[in-house]
């Protein structure tokens, strides 16, 4: 058995390398990218905990999280579709004008 | 029981149906909605007849308080309601205000529809709705019933005093018609919701048992306070606010000013105005909560100063006047304060009757005016009449027979109820409220001015030579002006026999009728004469009148009509002498400097302009920069500020999705390290 710490480092980690791409990069899909490292950090706590309490809640959570990115990306791809359309571009910094 | 009661509503209902077809169906009818209304009228008539049939033979009255009930009071809050009262007193008014209403529909076919006028089904409209408001006044229950329609009749003359709205005066005449009176309505409402403060439980009602006026004679009884003033106090209070109300509709000092501008109106409308509707409602107010009023000797003093000063008043200012629905403007001032007069002096019969005569015998000289006015091409002026008695005679001897009533000569119908009047006065005067002889030597003074006024007019408009082309060959009148001439000329004649008290007096004949109809009011409703004026009355046990007389009661009683009937003849021969001549001049100009102030109105609009413009605007102007200033200023300056601070906060909201995530980003890192730092992680 591998202690529970272990999995929270690397939960820990991936979700440090998702928020690393969404504050650096400007790339939207690296940007959908790190939101998927984030979202599975969060699943593998979810199933760590499931594993060291006994408990399958958290793996139940975690087929929750799963497909909640799958429609997450299909709404972020869509958005960047549009992203493209209208501003030739998928740069996230571009679209600026929902502002004051 | 069935009948005549159950009726009640549908007298009021019929006319305003009337207004109703005259507003929508009017353009499309005959005589443009006439018809209607004398239909309607008509109806009203024979209803209002019949139920005072059924009073006369039946128990006396009805009593309906609670026939529709809009809020209902739960544990002892108000309960408003609409209902019906029929008393003796109610039901005689019913008769002459859709008497009035009725003849003053017939008259309008001769003074409105043959005189070519436009915009007739707006008048006939006005007319219905007119009638319909006074009548459910007259059989109002309780008081906020009939503080409602006391507005709606005040809406009303506003209407029809500015029918003529495209000329410049009936507008300005009309509007101060309506802003006077509800200046004193002001007071009025204060007074109803005091009084519906004072005795929640009396839910305003004017008869029975759980009637304010009965409630009011208990708490004085008890010694009850109202917010800290004992119960005489308050009740004193509450009918001057209501009084206030009175003095506005019923043109008494100061609040007179409305009515010599409301001339500006038809004809008709004036008669209706001043006989039977808006100007009765406020002295039939008064005679409708008596009972109350009778528990205040001050209340009564009040009333009977303001009601004996402004028929002096009044009568003095008539008898300058060169137009002629001018004099009779003032006359009505002057007669309504009798009528005051008599309700302050404790004679509550003698002014039901000096109302009654009163609305017949103006009535009658205001659409003799019309007549005369038709047929001097609507030229006012009394100074180009003169010799109209041999061109039109039946309107002569008609207002003839109003004009005798008005100056109060034997034995027409105005001697009766005048002399009436000042006897009540005289003897409670005479008794122990010697105050009352200060309000009746005004009124004795003033059947004086009446007479010469009033034969001023007469002779001025019909005597002498004609004195222009118009007057030399009248236009002629048709049978809807001469028949409602004729119907109150008789009643001018005979209608004093209703209460020939002298007469009783002097014979011991019981002929007294209209006391007797009076006092047939039921006991329960506590609105009779005897428990407003018999020997243990509310007017002996409360306002302490008593009765006293010079000579005996038989001396007294031929004194008093003696000295007031000498008045009127010395009055009349003045002006018979003046002015019964082929070429009268104006000897008023005689009176010098008092003429000018007469001819002014003793600057009585002067000064309520001043008022108004002097007084009241810099005041309200004051009050516009406090609100601009301050109470804007405030709510501008917390605007000012958000939107100030909003503009500056917007900036962080750039619009790049990165930035975003790295604010969310460190407010979690701070969240985090907060919870931390108290939550002792560290």
């Amino acid at each position: 058995m591998i202690d529970v710490q272990w999995y929270l480092l690397l939960s820990a980690g991936l979700f440090c390398i998702g928020l690393f791409g969404i504050l650096t990069r400007r790339n939207a899909l690296i940007f959908l990218m790190s939101v998927e490292l984030m979202l599975n950090a969060a699943n593998i706590n979810l199933i760590a905990f499931s594993q060291h309490f006994g408990h399958v809640d958290g793996q139940v959570f975690a087929l929750f999280g799963m497909a909640l990115a799958a429609a997450e990306v299909a709404i972020g791809l869509g958005i960047i579709l549009v992203l493209y359309r209208n501003f030739g571009d998928i740069d996230v910094t571009a679209p600026t004008t929902m502002r004051w | 029981m069935t009948g005549a009661f159950e009726l009640v509503p549908a007298i009021a209902v019929l006319p305003l149906a009337a207004f109703v077809i005259a507003l929508f169906a009017g353009k499309y009818m005959p005589k443009k909605g006439a018809l209607a209304g004398i239909a309607a009228t008509a109806g009203s008539l024979i209803l209002s007849l019949w139920v005072a049939l059924t009073v006369a033979t039946g128990d006396g009255g009805y009593n309906n308080p609670d026939m529709y009930t809009f809020v209902e009071g739960l544990g002892g809050t108000v309960t408003l309601e609409l209902g019906v009262l029929i008393d003796p007193l109610s039901a005689l008014m019913l008769v002459i205000v859709s008497l009035i209403s009725l003849l003053v529909h017939v008259f309008s076919l001769g003074y409105m529809n043959d005189e070519g006028e436009t915009g007739l089904p707006r008048y006939y409209a006005g007319l219905g709705l007119f009638t319909f408001s006074m009548l459910a006044f007259v059989f109002a229950s309780n008081l906020l019933m009939a503080f409602m329609f006391f507005e709606l009749v005040g809406l009303c003359s506003y209407l029809l005093i500015g029918f003529w709205f495209r000329e410049e005066g009936p507008p300005s005449a009309a509007k101060k018609a309506f802003l006077v009176t509800r200046f004193g309505d002001y007071f009025f409402l204060v007074g109803v919701v005091a009084i519906f403060a004072m005795f929640p439980a009396a839910a305003g009602r004017f008869a029975g048992d759980g009637s304010f006026p009965a409630l009011a004679q208990a708490a004085i009884e008890s010694g009850q306070t109202f917010y800290g003033f004992d119960a005489q106090t308050a009740i004193l209070m509450a009918g001057l606010l209501v009084l206030g109300g009175v003095m506005g509709k019923s043109a008494q000092f100061p609040l007179h000013t409305w009515l010599p501008d409301a001339m500006e109106g038809p004809t008709p409308v004036s008669a209706l105005i001043h006989a039977a509707t808006m100007v009765a409602a406020g002295v039939f107010l008064v005679a409708r909560m008596y009972g109350f009023y009778a528990l205040s000797p001050t209340a009564l003093g009040v009333i009977a100063f303001v009601g004996g000063f402004t028929a002096l008043f009044a009568a003095t200012m008539g008898v300058v006047k060169q137009e002629l629905k001018q004099v009779l403007a003032y006359s009505t001032i002057s007669q309504y304060g009798y009528m005051m007069l008599a309700l302050g002096g404790g004679g509550y019969v003698a002014a039901v009757f000096h109302l009654t005569t009163h609305a017949v015998f103006k009535a009658l000289l205001f659409l003799g005016a019309g007549s005369v006015i038709i047929a001097m091409h609507h030229n006012e002026n009394m100074w180009d009449m003169g010799g109209l008695k041999d061109r039109m005679p039946v309107t002569y001897w008609t207002f003839l027979a109003g004009s005798l009533a008005l100056a109060g000569i034997f034995p027409f119908a105005g001697f009766w109820s005048k002399d009436e009047v000042l006897f009540e006065v005289l003897i409670h005067g005479l008794g122990d409220s010697p105050l009352l002889l200060g309000g009746y030597a005004m009124g004795l003074l003033a059947v004086f001015f009446t007479g010469f006024y009033t034969f001023r007019m007469v002779f001025l408009t019909f005597h002498g030579e004609p004195r222009s082309d118009v007057a030399e060959d009248p236009e002629p009148v048709r049978w809807n002006v001469k028949g409602p001439l004729a119907v109150l000329g008789v009643l001018s004649v005979v209608l004093g026999a209703i209460n020939m008290v002298p007469i009783k007096k002097l014979t011991g004949a019981k002929i007294d009728y209209l006391h007797q109809w009076l006092d047939k009011s039921p006991d329960a409703f506590l609105t009779s004469v005897h428990h407003y004026a018999g020997d243990h009355g509310l007017l002996h046990d409360y306002a302490g009148y008593t009765k006293g007389y010079l000579a005996g009661e038989t001396g007294t009683v031929l004194i008093g009509a003696a000295v007031s009937l000498g008045l009127a003849l010395a009055g009349v021969l003045l002006a018979y002498r003046l002015y019964n001549v082929p070429q009268p001049v104006e000897h008023t100009d005689r009176l010098g400097r008092a003429k000018t102030i007469l001819m002014h109105n003793y600057y009585q609009d002067e000064y309520q302009v001043w008022l108004a413009t002097g007084l009241t605007l810099p005041v309200a102007k004051a009050a516009d920069t406090f609100d601009q200033g301050i109470v804007d200023g405030v709510v501008n300056g917390i605007s000012s500020v958000s939107r100030f601070s909003g503009r500056g906060l917007r900036r962080i909201q750039t619009g790049v999705v990165s930035n975003y995530a790295a604010l969310l980003t460190i407010g979690l890192v701070l969240l985090i390290a907060a919870f931390g730092l108290m939550g002792g992680w560290f």
